[in-house]
């Protein structure tokens, strides 16, 4: 679906740089219009669906390679470059932006900095605000402002990159960003294995935390994994545990090595795929949260060991639920094909969120089909978090509301 | 403020935290007058140990209703006068706040209190196979609270990052005494990143009564090296090549010949004095890939001109290693009455850049300069020797900090790595930020702490600091 035809706009403004952007915002905070700033539109049904009319600010024209200091590992560039442009570019120096998102080929770097998107590689290397080092953003009342810088340690100033990461747009439109790189890593292997039952999913995670294996994703999968390298070591189990690992080709026999025998120990045995085998699991992974027509896709997180008792009650909840669980983050991304007989509010209000909050987490909806339904206790959950104090952020940086009005968390 | 404001508030203190917690006396609150920044000083009114959040709710409710200034210390260890009480009012110190309430392997978490010292955790987790990865060199004194204010550093950042990167959630009171909980033992929580802007905001947007910490696993191995170069120029070009291939290491220090004398004469490791500089490089991770590492470490450091590369023989030597270099501070009373070290950082490929100004800047002044510093990072940290009997020499100090560390600006860094701006680099922040930017700080300082009692005049030139005209470097430690 378009932005269009998702978001209450009849227009889209595309700014070629800054300085049109800023123009663009400057017109709306004038005429008191509602901005809905835009990326590669990836994830618009993120957030309580949008009412006030208004326009769309695309960064699609904004999308510059600034900065590209290789053997510094940092790299500046403008908001509406495609991650995967931005991982070409890295690459021919050998180098990379360890962050995930689906459809990389579409969802740009400031939108993926906007909702914070990550994937299963933040076992090993963490989220988006570990490489957010500089930002550049215009805030509701068209004052162009940045944060950090283009070092990668610098405590100067308040910290814009991590107050932007995750704001939805809903506090300034993020126009540039700085971040700090990695080398590619030589090599990569995923380690794959049926869980039998419950039990021994925890105490496997459990005994993942000891490992002497450092896995850069750990994944818990349930319900069919249309993917062939996995419907062939699929048996009756109750889910499939994949551990990635990435590092030298030393590093990796050893690590492959070792997690069998530990496997082994523990009655579990599965294959090692590597080369493009990992790579389409991997790709599995990286694209499971957009994947398919779901009516209901939410994000869990909790403490780790809280993520199997939350998987097994949600899927008694909905027995067709799909379920990707970075495990070792306790976080659980679970997608419903169809809405659950009991309704969306009772589902996630009545049930999911009660039962993350056992666990000292949260839910929020990724995207849902009821839009109807998607209140904002819905859609971002509990009545202890400290939505207020958010509020009183966004009011200084959007005074008039102008910006994604109605879709955050503010109360 | 005058006295009897001054009884009043005591009496109203002590009613929450007992007489015994309040101090008011100046002999007492003289303590109080400085952090590690000694430029500058002056005394709070009164100093508060409070005992739980609670309590500093209840100080600030009182501080409030009087209309006086507030704010946090920690162990006070910090270096850009972050703990400045500017303008008197009531100090609150937390070093009695100093429980670690959970360690929690399993989760990879623990809770602490501010006045934890950073490494009683490390001491704590001693066995579990974890460890909490922040640790600036003043590890031993300062604590947790405080490097969740500065967003400390030290010298494995290079790999683990700073302590933004391992804090899940803080409580914290806010500047209108209410107690608030924002995220917690999960990694994601739905809303702002509130966690992520306070951690490092200097005391100036909240309280923080206790932090979820992330733990991180223990490496399997180290091998801690130490290469010896003829020329300062050498060393960082072999950072640049360790780096350029593909190496992240653990930490990658560098110290020159001044500061080796020190440290030598301190600590009779057995440095070669006749180098120009060193190299303190540690890698660590799988076993399995360790020599590997050290050997590419070892040919890099070769082919850019590395006379030798030592390597730790064993965990003792490696702990002695960097008992020299965190210590390295202590060692500089041997070489001069008195010194004053800045923290600026560059792109690490202008390393070998911004030495050479150094060296010049030094000339030029009159002053020597000895560096000791995180060079994985590009973050330097030039000591500026000096006897503070001679005016003429603080001023040549003040006036060649003030040119390196521009020096820094203008090579596309910033004048603080770690240690904050705290009151002494307000008068740079004009410089490295646009009016723009400062006004936006600025409304994020309105939006948590609107009447500007909590921590005034400190970090942003916009909330009422005039620019402190410094006269007296000193003697400082640093990280």
């Amino acid at each position: 679906m378009s932005a269009i035809e998702q978001l209450p706009i009849n227009e889209i403004r595309r700014p070629q740089d800054q300085a049109e952007l800023l123009q663009a915002v400057q017109a709306c905070y004038e005429q008191g219009l509602a901005m809905y700033p835009l990326g590669g539109e990836t994830a618009l049904a993120f957030g309580i669906p949008a009412r006030d009319q208004g326009i769309g600010i695309s960064l699609s024209e904004i999308n510059q390679v600034v900065d590209f200091p290789a053997r510094d590992l940092t790299v500046t560039v403008e908001a509406g470059l495609s991650l995967a442009s931005l991982q070409t570019t890295l690459a021919a120096e050998g180098l990379c932006l360890p962050l995930h998102v689906p459809d990389a080929g579409q969802a740009t770097v400031g939108g993926m900095v906007a909702t914070n998107a990550n994937g299963p590689a933040r076992y090993g290397f963490g989220t988006v605000r570990d490489y957010v080092i500089g930002i550049h953003a215009v805030d509701g009342t068209a004052t162009a402002f940045q944060g950090g810088g283009r070092v990668v340690k610098n405590v100067a100033g308040y910290d814009f990159c991590k107050l932007l990461t995750g704001s939805l747009g809903s506090l300034a439109i993020i126009s540039q960003v700085t971040f700090k790189l990695r080398p590619t890593p030589e090599k990569w292997v995923s380690l794959v294995c049926q869980i039998p039952d419950w039990e021994t999913a925890e105490s496997c995670l459990a005994e993942l935390v000891h490992s002497a294996v450092t896995p850069t994703a750990v994944e818990l999968l349930t319900g069919p994994v249309e993917l062939d390298v996995i419907a062939e070591v699929q048996g009756s189990g109750v889910a499939t545990l994949v551990v990635c690992c990435s590092g030298t080709e030393v590093e990796i026999g050893w690590m492959q090595q070792q997690l069998l025998q530990e496997w082994q120990s523990q009655g579990l045995r599965g294959p090692a795929l590597s080369g493009r085998e990992h790579e389409a699991l991997w790709q599995y992974l990286v694209e499971f949260p957009g994947a398919g027509s779901n009516a209901l896709s939410l994000q869990a997180s909790m403490i780790p060991s809280g993520v199997v008792e939350f998987i097994r009650e949600l899927q008694q909840l909905d027995p067709q639920a799909l379920i990707q669980a970075h495990a070792g983050n306790g976080v659980v991304v679970a997608k419903m094909p169809e809405l659950p007989a009991a309704g969306l509010t009772e589902v996630v209000v009545g049930k999911l969120q009660p039962l993350a909050r056992r666990h000292q987490g949260n839910v929020v909806i990724l995207s849902a089909k009821e839009v109807s339904a998607l209140t904002h206790r819905c859609v971002w959950g509990g009545t202890d978090m400290p939505f207020e104090l958010m509020g009183r952020v966004k009011k200084r940086f959007d005074p008039k509301n102008l910006l994604n009005p109605g879709r955050f968390v503010y109360p | 403020m005058i006295q009897a404001t001054i009884s009043h508030l005591v009496e109203q203190l002590r009613s929450v935290v007992g007489s015994e917690r309040v101090l008011s006396s100046h002999s007492d609150v003289m303590v109080y007058e400085c952090d590690g920044f000694v430029i500058e000083k002056n005394c709070p009114d009164v100093v508060v140990f409070p005992a739980t959040a609670d309590q500093v709710s209840k100080i600030v409710d009182i501080c409030n209703e009087a209309d006086v200034p507030f704010l946090p210390r920690g162990a006070g260890t910090s270096l850009a006068g972050g703990c400045l009480p500017v303008g008197g009012g009531v100090m609150i110190v937390l070093t009695r706040m100093n429980e670690i309430l959970e360690i929690n392997v399993r989760d990879r978490y623990a809770v602490v209190e501010p006045g934890v010292v950073n490494v009683w955790l490390t001491q704590a987790l001693k066995g579990s196979g974890y460890h909490y990865a922040p640790d600036p060199s003043s590890q031993g004194a300062c604590t947790i609270g405080g490097n969740v204010a500065t967003n400390s550093g030290g010298p494995h950042t290079l790999k683990y990052g700073v302590t933004v990167n391992h804090v899940l959630g803080i409580e914290a009171v806010l500047a209108d005494g209410s107690i608030v909980q924002i995220g917690g033992p999960a990694e994601e929580s739905p809303g702002l990143d509130l966690v992520g802007t306070i951690v490092g905001s200097e005391g100036t947007l909240a309280i923080v009564t206790k932090v979820w910490v992330r733990l991180t696993r223990n490496p399997q191995g180290y091998r801690t090296m130490l290469g010896i170069f003829e020329s300062v120029e050498d060393a960082t070009n072999a950072i640049s090549a360790i780096i350029g291939a593909g190496i992240v290491p653990a930490a990658l220090e560098m110290m020159d010949q001044g500061i080796l004398v020190a440290v030598e004469e301190a600590f009779q490791f057995g440095f070669p004095l006749d180098a120009q500089a060193i190299l303190l490089i540690e890698v660590d991770g799988l076993e399995a890939g360790l020599d590997q590492q050290r050997q590419q470490i070892v040919d890099l450091c070769m082919e850019n001109g590395g006379r030798e590369v030592r390597l730790a023989a064993d965990d003792r030597e490696r702990q002695k290693l960097w008992k020299c270099r965190k210590q390295a501070f202590g060692a500089i009373g041997r070489l001069s009455p008195s010194y004053c070290t800045q923290d600026g950082v560059v792109p690490r490929t202008q390393l070998p850049t911004i030495l050479q100004r150094i060296m010049e800047t030094g000339t030029k002044y009159g002053i020597r300069i000895v560096n000791v510093f995180h060079a994985g990072d590009g973050n330097i940290h030039p000591i500026l020797l000096f006897d503070e009997r001679d005016s003429d020499q603080v001023r040549h100090v003040l006036d060649a900090s003030a040119e390196i560390l521009q020096a820094c600006l203008d090579l596309g860094g910033s004048v603080t790595g770690e240690h904050g701006i705290g009151v002494e680099k307000i008068s740079f922040m004009n410089q490295m930020f646009s009016e723009d930017d400062l006004k936006v700080m600025d409304q994020l300082r309105i939006a948590l702490n609107p009447e500007n009692r909590l921590s005034p005049n400190k970090m942003l030139p916009t909330a009422g600091a005039c620019g402190l005209e410094q006269r007296h470097p000193a003697r400082r430690a640093a990280l």
